[in-house]
């Protein structure tokens, strides 16, 4: 009796040992592959940083329009500082893929393989928005001040339907690109689409039709009545 | 340094030839045409009067550079010469590439470097109003060595050469400290040190279009120490068969190029201190009586609308003071609409300093410009209005003060 108790405590612990010298080592390879891959990617950080100071990469995104747009959605850093951001997270987070699949069990053995397959659809979607966000800032922004020097009124309401225009039409991409209910999206941005010209034209036709008739009066008055005669250089 | 006046790479071999044709030649008068066949020859007509007058005796040549697509302006001169009386020699030279004024210019200064003129007139083929003695007022210092540049000035009714009078002279004058009526008037004379020295200069990058040459010229005419004198040539009056550009448009390719060539003669203007005006030949320029139909009461309008919708980007270029002394603006009628000098200079210099930063891209920056000018323009046209025309040059004058006032804090943010 006193022997098979012995036994038993001596057989657990060994199994227990076991699965332990089973479980350690893949939990110091995810540890050493977290920290290796973070100090990895703060070194990859770093050097992005440095080539596209060299470049003058903020310089180029200031002129291109691209550090105001993000701006004003609320991102303070600059386009380097973010384009490092970028960097370090993605290169993290396949130091972080590499330790879970390290770790060999049953239930991530399918994910890495998932994620990895996947990730080139979001980093894809991913760029199609910001590209179409940042698109979206610019097109409505020149729509506004070409509105407004043409004397167009309600330019902001023009301007700001051409922008969510541009970002409904990036989301969608963005959405089929990443096969989310693709059918759904194309038809409800072909709908929404649609709905809104046949609003607009409505609009213009029956609600507007007195605006529409203002412009027009005060575009031929400008251009055969009495023209400004000022000329400026 | 990259030659960007070398005449084989800009006129070809066949327009050497051509060239070399003439012989020795004393002066040269260029007439750079973009698809202008129509107000070309009006234009050389003028410039024919203008070297067979007093400068008979002195071995001339006009020339005609059409950088258009067309090249049609080329071939009317071509024969509009043949039914001519015997002329000076008058020669067409059509430059390859898309249409361009600054590229029919550059090849107007290389086609006088080539010949190694003492003398060149430039002239736009749109300055119809253009008279013989105008253009013998253009070469006449140079030829007796009393300037190395000469500038247009022209008699003008107030609502003519607003962009001029109100932004890009008396800009002009703060930051280079020489009263220059004109910085785009269409044509200028250079002298042939003058044109040597601006060929090994820095190279033109070609990007700053349509009158960013012209504006180069002059400012490097302002910052070498070059003598420089201020011709009178009457009234300007453009071919009317031009197309207008829309006002925006003209601001961007006028006040653009203009910030643009701040940065690179910032050395010059940083240190530049009060403006003295330059000696002047053919008379003061005059103040005409208005003839047309400004509108400053739809220019008002046009404020008020900008200041309504426009200001999420004026906000990116105007500090928040600059906005505040806008505001009460937008509460004043059409008859009472008053938009003071010292603002209106310190937005120009505020969008000269958004401009240099890139605060926005800058067309859309250029463009949001358009409302306060025209504001200005209002202000300015009724301030023309209510006081006798003896007294317009004392407006301008505190117009171009405003200015001076604004260097010291431009030069402080610029670095």
């Amino acid at each position: 009796m006193r022997e098979t108790w012995s036994d038993i405590l001596i057989s657990a612990f060994h199994e227990v040992m076991q699965r332990l010298s089973l479980v350690i080592p893949r939990v110091l390879a995810l540890l050493t592959l977290l920290i290796v891959g973070w100090i990895a990617a703060a070194l990859a950080r770093r050097l992005v940083l440095r080539i596209l100071g060299a470049v003058d990469f903020d310089g180029r995104c200031a002129r291109w329009g691209l550090t105001a747009s993000l701006a004003r959605g609320g991102l303070r850093q600059t386009p380097a500082q973010l384009l490092g951001r970028l960097v370090f997270w993605t290169l993290f987070f396949v130091a972080l893929l590499m330790g879970v699949e390290a770790l060999e069990m049953p239930a991530t053995s399918g994910l890495v393989v998932g994620v990895v397959r996947f990730l080139p659809n979001v980093i894809i979607a991913i760029l199609v928005l910001v590209a179409g966000w940042l698109l979206a800032n610019f097109a409505a922004q020149a729509v506004l001040i070409a509105a407004v020097n043409a004397q167009v009124p309600l330019a902001p309401l023009m301007a700001g339907a051409f922008r969510w225009l541009v970002v409904s039409f990036a989301v969608a991409a963005a959405l089929t690109q990443l096969g989310i209910a693709r059918e759904m999206v194309l038809l409800t941005f072909g709908i929404a689409f649609a709905g809104t010209v046949l609003a607009l034209a409505i609009a213009v036709g029956l609600g507007a039709k007195d605006l529409a008739r203002e412009m027009l009066e005060n575009h031929l008055r400008g251009q055969r009545g009495d023209p400004d005669s000022t000329t400026h250089v | 340094m990259t030659d960007w006046l070398h005449p084989e790479a800009l006129l070809g071999a066949e327009g050497l030839r051509g060239l070399d044709a003439l012989g020795p030649t004393d002066l040269l008068v260029s007439i750079c045409a973009v698809n202008q066949a129509r107000s070309a020859p009006q234009v050389v007509e003028a410039a024919v009067k203008g070297v067979s007058g007093t400068l008979t005796a002195r071995a001339s040549a006009i020339l005609v550079v059409d950088a258009g697509l067309r090249g049609d302006t080329a071939d009317t001169i071509r024969d509009w010469a043949r039914t001519q009386p015997p002329l000076p020699p008058v020669r067409a030279l059509r430059v390859a590439g898309p249409p361009s004024r600054p590229r029919a210019v550059q090849a107007a200064l290389a086609a006088a470097r080539h010949l190694e003129v003492p003398a060149v007139a430039l002239l736009d083929a749109g300055l119809v109003g253009l008279s013989g003695e105008a253009v013998e007022l253009l070469l006449r210092p140079l030829l007796d060595g009393e300037a190395e540049y000469v500038s247009p000035a022209f008699s003008h009714a107030p609502s003519e050469g607003t962009l001029s009078s109100n932004l890009l002279a008396p800009l002009n004058h703060a930051l280079f400290g020489r009263r220059l009526q004109q910085v785009v008037g269409g044509c200028a004379g250079l002298s042939g040190g003058s044109l040597r020295r601006l060929a090994s200069s820095e190279p033109w990058d070609g990007d700053h279009t349509e009158y960013g040459l012209e504006i180069r010229l002059a400012i490097e005419a302002l910052t070498s120490g070059d003598r420089i004198v201020e011709a009178h040539l009457g009234h300007k009056i453009l071919d009317p068969g031009l197309t207008p550009r829309d006002l925006a448009t003209t601001l961007a390719l006028t006040v653009g190029p203009y910030f643009g060539l701040m940065d690179r003669y910032r050395s010059a203007w940083f240190a530049t201190q009060g403006s003295r005006p330059v000696p002047e030949i053919g008379g003061p320029a005059a103040l005409l009586v208005e003839t047309g139909n400004a509108h400053p009461d739809r220019m008002v309008r046009a404020f008020k609308l900008g200041l309504k919708d426009l200001l999420p980007v004026w906000e990116q270029a105007l500090p928040e003071e600059t906005l505040g002394q806008l505001y009460p603006l937008g509460l004043l009628g059409a008859e009472e609409f008053e938009f003071p000098p010292d603002l209106w200079a310190r937005i120009v210099v505020d969008f000269a300093v958004a401009y240099h930063e890139c605060r926005l891209p800058r067309d859309h920056l250029l463009r949001a410009l358009t409302p306060l000018y025209l504001g200005r323009v209002a202000s300015f046209l009724r301030e023309v209005h209510a006081v006798a025309s003896a007294q317009v040059p004392a407006l301008l004058d505190i117009l171009a003060r405003a200015f001076e006032a604004e260097t010291e804090s431009l030069a402080a943010r610029w670095r």
